[in-house]
Protein backbone atom coordinates (compact mmCIF):
# COMPACT_ATOMS: atom_id res chain seq x y z
CA UNK A 1 0.00 0.00 0.00
CA UNK A 2 1.39 3.41 -1.14
CA UNK A 3 -0.43 6.00 0.44
CA UNK A 4 1.04 8.89 2.52
CA UNK A 5 -0.50 11.69 3.93
CA UNK A 6 1.99 13.39 5.35
CA UNK A 7 2.77 14.56 2.20
CA UNK A 8 -0.28 16.89 1.76
CA UNK A 9 0.44 18.69 4.88
CA UNK A 10 2.23 21.40 3.51
CA UNK A 11 -0.79 22.36 1.21
CA UNK A 12 -3.34 22.04 3.45
CA UNK A 13 -4.28 25.70 4.01
CA UNK A 14 -4.00 25.90 0.03
CA UNK A 15 -6.47 23.20 0.26
CA UNK A 16 -8.60 25.23 3.49
CA UNK A 17 -8.87 28.20 1.52
CA UNK A 18 -10.72 26.19 -1.00
CA UNK A 19 -14.26 25.65 1.22
CA UNK A 20 -13.93 29.52 1.07
CA UNK A 21 -13.84 29.88 -2.72
CA UNK A 22 -16.20 27.10 -3.25
CA UNK A 23 -18.78 28.46 -0.79
CA UNK A 24 -18.79 32.19 -2.30
CA UNK A 25 -20.17 30.90 -5.62
CA UNK A 26 -22.56 28.55 -3.98
CA UNK A 27 -23.48 30.70 -1.45
CA UNK A 28 -24.75 33.33 -4.66
CA UNK A 29 -25.88 30.94 -7.01
CA UNK A 30 -28.40 29.88 -4.33
CA UNK A 31 -29.41 33.28 -3.47
CA UNK A 32 -29.77 33.87 -7.53
CA UNK A 33 -31.44 30.52 -8.14
CA UNK A 34 -33.45 31.06 -5.17
CA UNK A 35 -34.85 34.63 -5.83
CA UNK A 36 -35.19 33.29 -9.78
CA UNK A 37 -36.80 29.97 -9.58
CA UNK A 38 -39.50 31.58 -7.15
CA UNK A 39 -40.50 34.53 -9.79
CA UNK A 40 -40.31 31.42 -12.77
CA UNK A 41 -43.23 29.55 -10.30
CA UNK A 42 -44.67 32.86 -9.71
CA UNK A 43 -44.95 32.64 -13.89
CA UNK A 44 -45.73 28.99 -14.31
CA UNK A 45 -48.77 29.54 -11.44
CA UNK A 46 -50.44 32.97 -12.82
CA UNK A 47 -52.64 33.85 -15.44
CA UNK A 48 -50.70 35.56 -17.97
CA UNK A 49 -49.72 33.44 -20.79
CA UNK A 50 -46.57 34.31 -22.41
CA UNK A 51 -45.29 34.98 -18.89
CA UNK A 52 -46.11 30.79 -18.35
CA UNK A 53 -44.53 29.97 -21.82
CA UNK A 54 -41.16 31.83 -20.92
CA UNK A 55 -40.89 30.11 -17.44
CA UNK A 56 -41.42 26.67 -19.05
CA UNK A 57 -39.71 27.41 -21.94
CA UNK A 58 -36.90 28.30 -19.94
CA UNK A 59 -37.19 25.20 -17.73
CA UNK A 60 -37.25 22.58 -20.12
CA UNK A 61 -34.03 24.45 -21.85
CA UNK A 62 -31.89 24.70 -18.38
CA UNK A 63 -33.09 20.93 -17.21
CA UNK A 64 -32.47 19.64 -20.72
CA UNK A 65 -28.82 20.42 -21.24
CA UNK A 66 -25.94 19.57 -19.03
CA UNK A 67 -25.36 21.66 -16.31
CA UNK A 68 -21.16 21.58 -17.42
CA UNK A 69 -21.92 23.01 -20.91
CA UNK A 70 -24.00 25.74 -19.47
CA UNK A 71 -21.00 26.36 -17.78
CA UNK A 72 -18.62 26.25 -20.46
CA UNK A 73 -21.19 28.51 -22.97
CA UNK A 74 -21.50 31.15 -20.79
CA UNK A 75 -17.55 31.62 -19.96
CA UNK A 76 -16.30 30.88 -23.40
CA UNK A 77 -19.26 32.63 -25.34
CA UNK A 78 -19.67 35.84 -23.11
CA UNK A 79 -15.92 37.14 -24.34
CA UNK A 80 -16.66 35.86 -27.91
CA UNK A 81 -19.68 37.42 -28.30
CA UNK A 82 -19.53 40.72 -26.29
CA UNK A 83 -15.96 40.75 -25.76
CA UNK A 84 -16.44 40.74 -22.12
CA UNK A 85 -13.62 39.14 -20.20
CA UNK A 86 -15.93 37.30 -18.07
CA UNK A 87 -14.61 35.90 -14.93
CA UNK A 88 -14.82 32.11 -14.02
CA UNK A 89 -16.22 33.52 -10.25
CA UNK A 90 -19.29 35.10 -12.22
CA UNK A 91 -19.69 32.49 -14.79
CA UNK A 92 -19.90 30.03 -12.17
CA UNK A 93 -22.47 32.02 -10.29
CA UNK A 94 -24.77 32.96 -13.35
CA UNK A 95 -24.66 28.91 -14.78
CA UNK A 96 -25.21 27.75 -11.15
CA UNK A 97 -28.13 30.06 -10.37
CA UNK A 98 -29.74 29.86 -13.72
CA UNK A 99 -29.29 26.08 -14.02
CA UNK A 100 -30.80 25.87 -10.43
CA UNK A 101 -33.44 28.21 -10.75
CA UNK A 102 -35.31 25.73 -12.99
CA UNK A 103 -35.32 22.82 -10.97
CA UNK A 104 -36.10 25.44 -7.81
CA UNK A 105 -38.94 26.45 -9.68
CA UNK A 106 -40.60 23.13 -10.13
CA UNK A 107 -39.95 22.43 -6.54
CA UNK A 108 -42.02 25.87 -5.38
CA UNK A 109 -44.82 25.58 -8.25
CA UNK A 110 -45.48 21.68 -6.54
CA UNK A 111 -45.62 23.46 -2.96
CA UNK A 112 -47.79 26.42 -4.22
CA UNK A 113 -50.09 24.05 -5.45
CA UNK A 114 -50.07 21.59 -2.68
CA UNK A 115 -51.28 24.40 -0.07
CA UNK A 116 -54.72 24.18 0.40
CA UNK A 117 -57.33 26.32 -2.14
CA UNK A 118 -59.36 27.26 1.35
CA UNK A 119 -56.16 29.79 2.23
CA UNK A 120 -55.98 31.35 -1.23
CA UNK A 121 -59.77 31.70 -0.83
CA UNK A 122 -59.74 33.01 2.81
CA UNK A 123 -56.95 35.73 2.04
CA UNK A 124 -59.24 37.21 -1.15
CA UNK A 125 -61.97 36.88 1.00
CA UNK A 126 -60.48 39.36 3.24
CA UNK A 127 -59.44 41.41 0.18
CA UNK A 128 -55.58 41.28 0.58
CA UNK A 129 -54.02 41.91 -2.79
CA UNK A 130 -52.71 38.95 -4.45
CA UNK A 131 -48.68 40.13 -3.57
CA UNK A 132 -49.16 40.49 -0.09
CA UNK A 133 -51.72 37.10 -0.49
CA UNK A 134 -48.39 35.14 -1.81
CA UNK A 135 -45.79 36.92 0.39
CA UNK A 136 -47.35 36.26 3.30
CA UNK A 137 -49.87 33.27 3.48
CA UNK A 138 -49.07 30.97 0.54
CA UNK A 139 -45.46 31.28 0.27
CA UNK A 140 -44.35 30.62 3.77
CA UNK A 141 -46.88 27.43 3.78
CA UNK A 142 -45.47 26.59 0.92
CA UNK A 143 -41.26 26.91 2.00
CA UNK A 144 -42.37 24.11 4.75
CA UNK A 145 -43.91 21.56 2.80
CA UNK A 146 -40.75 21.50 -0.12
CA UNK A 147 -38.27 22.36 2.68
CA UNK A 148 -36.45 18.95 2.19
CA UNK A 149 -36.53 19.25 -1.42
CA UNK A 150 -35.14 22.79 -1.76
CA UNK A 151 -32.27 21.57 0.94
CA UNK A 152 -31.56 18.60 -1.75
CA UNK A 153 -31.18 20.66 -4.31
CA UNK A 154 -29.12 22.84 -2.11
CA UNK A 155 -26.82 20.17 -1.58
CA UNK A 156 -26.66 18.85 -5.03
CA UNK A 157 -25.55 22.26 -5.93
CA UNK A 158 -22.82 22.03 -3.68
CA UNK A 159 -21.33 18.82 -4.33
CA UNK A 160 -21.82 19.87 -8.37
CA UNK A 161 -19.95 22.81 -8.06
CA UNK A 162 -16.99 20.92 -8.31
CA UNK A 163 -17.45 21.40 -11.91
CA UNK A 164 -16.11 24.96 -12.00
CA UNK A 165 -12.79 23.42 -12.04
CA UNK A 166 -13.10 22.49 -15.50
CA UNK A 167 -13.43 26.33 -16.77
CA UNK A 168 -10.00 26.95 -13.84
CA UNK A 169 -11.65 28.18 -10.91
CA UNK A 170 -9.92 27.70 -8.22
CA UNK A 171 -12.30 25.91 -5.90
CA UNK A 172 -11.96 23.37 -3.55
CA UNK A 173 -12.04 19.93 -6.16
CA UNK A 174 -9.34 21.97 -8.55
CA UNK A 175 -7.12 22.78 -5.44
CA UNK A 176 -6.89 19.04 -4.87
CA UNK A 177 -6.06 18.16 -9.00
CA UNK A 178 -3.14 20.95 -8.54
CA UNK A 179 -1.58 19.61 -5.09
CA UNK A 180 -2.26 15.88 -6.96
CA UNK A 181 0.00 17.10 -10.09
CA UNK A 182 2.52 18.94 -8.00
CA UNK A 183 2.75 15.63 -5.96
CA UNK A 184 2.55 13.05 -8.39
CA UNK A 185 0.04 11.62 -5.92
CA UNK A 186 -4.02 12.18 -6.14
CA UNK A 187 -6.06 9.77 -4.36
CA UNK A 188 -4.62 11.77 -1.20
CA UNK A 189 -5.48 15.01 -2.08
CA UNK A 190 -8.80 13.86 -3.51
CA UNK A 191 -9.46 12.15 -0.54
CA UNK A 192 -8.93 15.13 1.73
CA UNK A 193 -11.01 17.33 -0.49
CA UNK A 194 -13.99 14.46 -0.72
CA UNK A 195 -13.70 14.72 3.42
CA UNK A 196 -14.31 18.47 3.04
CA UNK A 197 -17.20 18.12 0.67
CA UNK A 198 -19.48 15.93 2.85
CA UNK A 199 -18.80 17.93 6.06
CA UNK A 200 -20.44 21.46 3.93
CA UNK A 201 -23.67 19.19 3.23
CA UNK A 202 -23.04 17.52 6.69
CA UNK A 203 -23.76 21.63 8.09
CA UNK A 204 -26.27 22.26 5.15
CA UNK A 205 -28.34 19.22 6.04
CA UNK A 206 -28.36 20.42 10.18
CA UNK A 207 -29.19 23.74 8.86
CA UNK A 208 -31.95 22.55 6.77
CA UNK A 209 -33.21 20.51 10.10
CA UNK A 210 -32.97 23.51 12.27
CA UNK A 211 -35.21 25.67 9.71
CA UNK A 212 -37.65 22.73 9.62
CA UNK A 213 -37.87 22.33 13.31
CA UNK A 214 -38.94 26.16 13.48
CA UNK A 215 -41.50 26.25 11.14
CA UNK A 216 -42.86 23.51 12.36
CA UNK A 217 -43.10 25.66 15.67
CA UNK A 218 -46.67 26.06 14.40
CA UNK A 219 -47.91 22.23 14.32
CA UNK B 1 -77.96 46.36 0.30
CA UNK B 2 -77.53 43.91 -2.17
CA UNK B 3 -79.38 43.35 -5.14
CA UNK B 4 -79.44 40.37 -7.33
CA UNK B 5 -80.98 40.11 -11.03
CA UNK B 6 -81.43 36.89 -13.14
CA UNK B 7 -77.71 35.67 -11.39
CA UNK B 8 -76.99 32.07 -13.16
CA UNK B 9 -73.65 30.00 -13.37
CA UNK B 10 -72.28 26.94 -15.19
CA UNK B 11 -69.89 24.56 -14.74
CA UNK B 12 -68.84 23.66 -18.19
CA UNK B 13 -72.34 22.52 -19.24
CA UNK B 14 -73.67 22.21 -15.71
CA UNK B 15 -76.20 24.71 -14.66
CA UNK B 16 -75.63 24.92 -10.76
CA UNK B 17 -77.69 28.23 -10.44
CA UNK B 18 -79.69 29.09 -12.75
CA UNK B 19 -82.15 32.54 -13.20
CA UNK B 20 -81.76 33.39 -9.81
CA UNK B 21 -83.33 37.14 -8.86
CA UNK B 22 -83.31 38.33 -4.62
CA UNK B 23 -82.81 41.04 -2.88
CA UNK B 24 -81.24 41.40 1.00
CA UNK B 25 -82.24 44.72 3.34
CA UNK B 26 -79.54 46.00 5.26
CA UNK B 27 -79.74 44.39 9.08
CA UNK B 28 -81.52 41.56 7.43
CA UNK B 29 -80.62 37.51 8.83
CA UNK B 30 -81.14 35.96 5.56
CA UNK B 31 -80.43 31.77 6.05
CA UNK B 32 -80.18 30.02 2.70
CA UNK B 33 -81.50 26.55 2.74
CA UNK B 34 -81.69 23.32 0.55
CA UNK B 35 -80.51 19.56 -0.72
CA UNK B 36 -77.05 19.61 -0.93
CA UNK B 37 -76.02 20.48 -4.56
CA UNK B 38 -78.47 22.86 -4.88
CA UNK B 39 -76.06 25.56 -5.59
CA UNK B 40 -76.52 27.42 -2.01
CA UNK B 41 -72.55 27.36 -1.16
CA UNK B 42 -72.28 28.30 -4.98
CA UNK B 43 -74.79 31.21 -4.35
CA UNK B 44 -72.71 32.49 -1.39
CA UNK B 45 -69.62 32.67 -3.03
CA UNK B 46 -70.50 34.50 -6.10
CA UNK B 47 -71.60 37.53 -3.77
CA UNK B 48 -67.76 38.12 -3.18
CA UNK B 49 -66.89 36.82 -6.30
CA UNK B 50 -64.91 33.68 -5.10
CA UNK B 51 -67.00 32.42 -8.29
CA UNK B 52 -67.60 34.47 -11.25
CA UNK B 53 -71.15 34.09 -12.47
CA UNK B 54 -71.85 33.37 -15.60
CA UNK B 55 -74.85 35.84 -16.59
CA UNK B 56 -76.61 38.33 -14.50
CA UNK B 57 -75.55 40.92 -12.12
CA UNK B 58 -75.10 41.73 -8.53
CA UNK B 59 -75.16 45.20 -6.91
CA UNK B 60 -73.76 46.04 -3.30
CA UNK B 61 -74.75 49.16 -2.16
CA UNK B 62 -75.37 50.36 -5.49
CA UNK B 63 -71.73 49.00 -7.08
CA UNK B 64 -72.13 46.32 -9.81
CA UNK B 65 -69.75 43.51 -8.64
CA UNK B 66 -69.19 42.05 -11.77
CA UNK B 67 -68.10 45.23 -13.71
CA UNK B 68 -65.71 46.35 -11.18
CA UNK B 69 -63.00 43.71 -10.96
CA UNK B 70 -60.24 45.89 -10.40
CA UNK B 71 -62.17 47.18 -7.20
CA UNK B 72 -62.82 43.81 -6.14
CA UNK B 73 -60.48 43.53 -3.50
CA UNK B 74 -62.23 47.06 -1.58
CA UNK B 75 -65.46 45.06 -2.24
CA UNK B 76 -64.35 41.92 -0.41
CA UNK B 77 -63.49 44.45 2.51
CA UNK B 78 -66.51 45.33 3.70
CA UNK B 79 -68.05 41.95 3.29
CA UNK B 80 -66.60 39.20 5.35
CA UNK B 81 -66.90 35.60 5.11
CA UNK B 82 -66.58 32.51 6.97
CA UNK B 83 -66.24 28.90 5.63
CA UNK B 84 -67.21 25.71 6.53
CA UNK B 85 -63.49 24.54 7.20
CA UNK B 86 -62.32 27.62 8.73
CA UNK B 87 -59.19 28.47 6.66
CA UNK B 88 -57.33 30.16 9.48
CA UNK B 89 -54.12 30.90 8.56
CA UNK B 90 -52.15 27.72 10.26
CA UNK B 91 -48.36 29.72 10.58
CA UNK B 92 -50.22 32.63 12.10
CA UNK B 93 -51.51 33.09 16.03
CA UNK B 94 -54.94 33.93 16.72
CA UNK B 95 -54.20 37.32 17.45
CA UNK B 96 -51.84 37.40 13.90
CA UNK B 97 -54.86 35.68 11.94
CA UNK B 98 -56.83 38.96 13.15
CA UNK B 99 -55.11 41.68 12.75
CA UNK B 100 -53.24 40.19 9.20
CA UNK B 101 -55.91 41.46 6.60
CA UNK B 102 -56.50 44.70 8.60
CA UNK B 103 -53.01 45.91 8.42
CA UNK B 104 -52.21 44.49 5.48
CA UNK B 105 -55.46 45.50 3.44
CA UNK B 106 -56.75 48.59 4.77
CA UNK B 107 -53.18 49.90 6.49
CA UNK B 108 -54.84 49.81 9.69
CA UNK B 109 -51.91 50.60 12.34
CA UNK B 110 -50.15 47.87 14.24
CA UNK B 111 -51.63 49.25 17.48
CA UNK B 112 -55.43 50.00 16.30
CA UNK B 113 -55.67 46.11 14.98
CA UNK B 114 -53.73 44.35 18.06
CA UNK B 115 -56.63 46.40 20.21
CA UNK B 116 -59.32 45.44 18.21
CA UNK B 117 -58.61 41.69 17.95
CA UNK B 118 -58.42 41.70 21.21
CA UNK B 119 -61.62 43.40 21.39
CA UNK B 120 -63.20 40.53 19.10
CA UNK B 121 -61.58 38.12 20.79
CA UNK B 122 -63.33 38.75 23.83
CA UNK B 123 -66.60 38.98 22.13
CA UNK B 124 -66.16 35.30 20.89
CA UNK B 125 -64.76 34.16 24.13
CA UNK B 126 -61.24 33.45 22.86
CA UNK B 127 -59.38 36.26 24.66
CA UNK B 128 -57.08 33.31 26.23
CA UNK B 129 -56.17 31.74 22.85
CA UNK B 130 -54.93 35.17 21.47
CA UNK B 131 -51.33 33.41 21.64
CA UNK B 132 -52.14 30.15 20.31
CA UNK B 133 -51.92 28.57 16.60
CA UNK B 134 -54.63 27.52 15.44
CA UNK B 135 -53.64 23.74 14.78
CA UNK B 136 -54.32 23.84 18.77
CA UNK B 137 -57.47 25.11 18.88
CA UNK B 138 -61.20 22.53 19.10
CA UNK B 139 -63.02 23.21 15.41
CA UNK B 140 -65.53 25.38 17.65
CA UNK B 141 -62.90 27.63 18.45
CA UNK B 142 -61.14 27.39 15.28
CA UNK B 143 -64.99 29.12 13.78
CA UNK B 144 -65.20 31.55 16.17
CA UNK B 145 -61.39 32.98 15.51
CA UNK B 146 -62.46 32.60 12.06
CA UNK B 147 -65.66 34.61 12.59
CA UNK B 148 -63.68 37.14 14.53
CA UNK B 149 -61.04 37.26 11.61
CA UNK B 150 -63.93 38.34 9.44
CA UNK B 151 -65.32 40.85 11.78
CA UNK B 152 -61.81 42.40 12.34
CA UNK B 153 -62.38 44.02 8.59
CA UNK B 154 -65.31 45.64 9.62
CA UNK B 155 -67.27 44.70 7.36
CA UNK B 156 -71.26 45.76 6.29
CA UNK B 157 -72.25 41.92 5.48
CA UNK B 158 -71.32 38.56 6.46
CA UNK B 159 -71.74 35.58 4.57
CA UNK B 160 -71.43 31.94 6.42
CA UNK B 161 -70.94 28.85 4.30
CA UNK B 162 -72.03 26.20 6.43
CA UNK B 163 -70.13 27.51 9.85
CA UNK B 164 -71.05 24.14 11.78
CA UNK B 165 -71.06 21.56 9.36
CA UNK B 166 -67.89 19.95 9.57
CA UNK B 167 -68.31 20.68 13.86
CA UNK B 168 -68.64 17.96 16.41
CA UNK B 169 -72.23 17.98 17.39
CA UNK B 170 -71.19 19.67 20.58
CA UNK B 171 -69.19 22.18 19.30
CA UNK B 172 -72.27 23.19 17.06
CA UNK B 173 -73.90 25.40 19.81
CA UNK B 174 -70.66 27.92 20.91
CA UNK B 175 -70.78 28.87 16.93
CA UNK B 176 -74.30 29.38 16.67
CA UNK B 177 -74.65 31.36 20.02
CA UNK B 178 -71.72 34.12 18.46
CA UNK B 179 -73.71 34.07 15.16
CA UNK B 180 -76.53 34.95 17.31
CA UNK B 181 -75.14 37.94 19.44
CA UNK B 182 -73.89 39.26 15.66
CA UNK B 183 -77.72 38.37 14.52
CA UNK B 184 -78.69 41.15 17.41
CA UNK B 185 -76.37 43.74 16.81
CA UNK B 186 -77.92 44.41 13.71
CA UNK B 187 -75.17 42.66 11.06
CA UNK B 188 -76.66 41.82 7.81
CA UNK B 189 -76.28 38.09 7.27
CA UNK B 190 -76.65 35.35 5.05
CA UNK B 191 -75.92 31.69 6.01
CA UNK B 192 -75.71 28.81 4.11
CA UNK B 193 -76.93 26.24 6.67
CA UNK B 194 -78.23 22.26 7.64
CA UNK B 195 -79.35 23.91 11.15
CA UNK B 196 -83.26 24.59 10.86
CA UNK B 197 -83.47 25.24 14.08
CA UNK B 198 -80.95 28.37 13.99
CA UNK B 199 -82.34 29.07 10.47
CA UNK B 200 -86.18 29.55 12.53
CA UNK B 201 -85.27 31.22 15.49
CA UNK B 202 -82.30 33.70 14.34
CA UNK B 203 -83.56 34.13 10.76
CA UNK B 204 -85.50 36.72 9.46
CA UNK B 205 -85.91 35.15 6.20
CA UNK B 206 -85.58 31.58 4.40
CA UNK B 207 -84.37 30.88 0.59
CA UNK B 208 -84.94 27.46 -0.28
CA UNK B 209 -83.15 26.55 -3.40
CA UNK B 210 -82.97 23.29 -5.68
CA UNK B 211 -81.21 22.12 -8.35
CA UNK B 212 -80.05 26.06 -9.00
CA UNK B 213 -83.26 27.60 -8.76
CA UNK B 214 -84.83 29.61 -5.90
CA UNK B 215 -87.73 27.91 -5.38
CA UNK B 216 -89.48 29.63 -2.38
CA UNK B 217 -88.14 32.37 0.20
CA UNK B 218 -90.45 33.58 3.03
CA UNK B 219 -90.47 34.09 6.98
CA UNK B 220 -88.99 31.49 8.92
CA UNK B 221 -92.50 31.03 10.86
CA UNK B 222 -95.01 30.40 7.59
CA UNK B 223 -92.21 28.72 5.23
CA UNK B 224 -91.45 25.77 7.98
CA UNK B 225 -95.32 25.38 8.87
CA UNK B 226 -96.53 25.84 5.49
CA UNK B 227 -94.35 25.30 2.66
CA UNK B 228 -95.88 26.60 -0.77
CA UNK B 229 -93.81 23.90 -3.16
CA UNK B 230 -94.12 20.51 -3.06
CA UNK B 231 -90.02 20.52 -3.18
CA UNK B 232 -90.01 22.56 -0.04
CA UNK B 233 -92.41 20.09 1.71
CA UNK B 234 -90.27 16.99 0.69
CA UNK B 235 -86.78 18.60 1.74
CA UNK B 236 -88.60 19.35 5.13
CA UNK B 237 -90.18 16.24 5.61
CA UNK B 238 -86.71 14.71 5.30
CA UNK B 239 -84.91 16.82 7.79
CA UNK B 240 -87.23 17.96 10.57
Amino acid sequence: MNLDFSQIVPYIPFMLEGIWVTLKFVFFAIILGSILGTLLALFKIGSVKPLRWFADAYTSIFRGTPLILQLMIIYYSIPQLTGYDISPFLSAILAFGLNSSAYISEIIRAGIQAVDKGQLEAAQALGVPYSAMMKDIILPQALKNILPALMNEFITLTKESAIVSTIGYLDLMRRAQVVGADLFRNFEPLLFVGLIYWCLVMGLTVIGRMVERRLKLSD
Amino acid sequence: MIDVQALSKKFGNNLVLSDITTSIQKGEVVAIIGPSGSGKSTFLRCLNLLETPSSGTIEINGKNLTSSKKEIHKIRQQIGMVFQHFHLFPHMTVRENLMYAPMKAKGVKKYDAEEKAHQLLERVGLAQKADAYPNSLSGGQKQRVAIARALAMEPELMLFDEPTSALDPEMVKEVLEVMKDLAKSGMTMLVVTHEMGFAREVADRVLFLDHGVLVEEGEPESFFKHPTSERARDFLDKVL
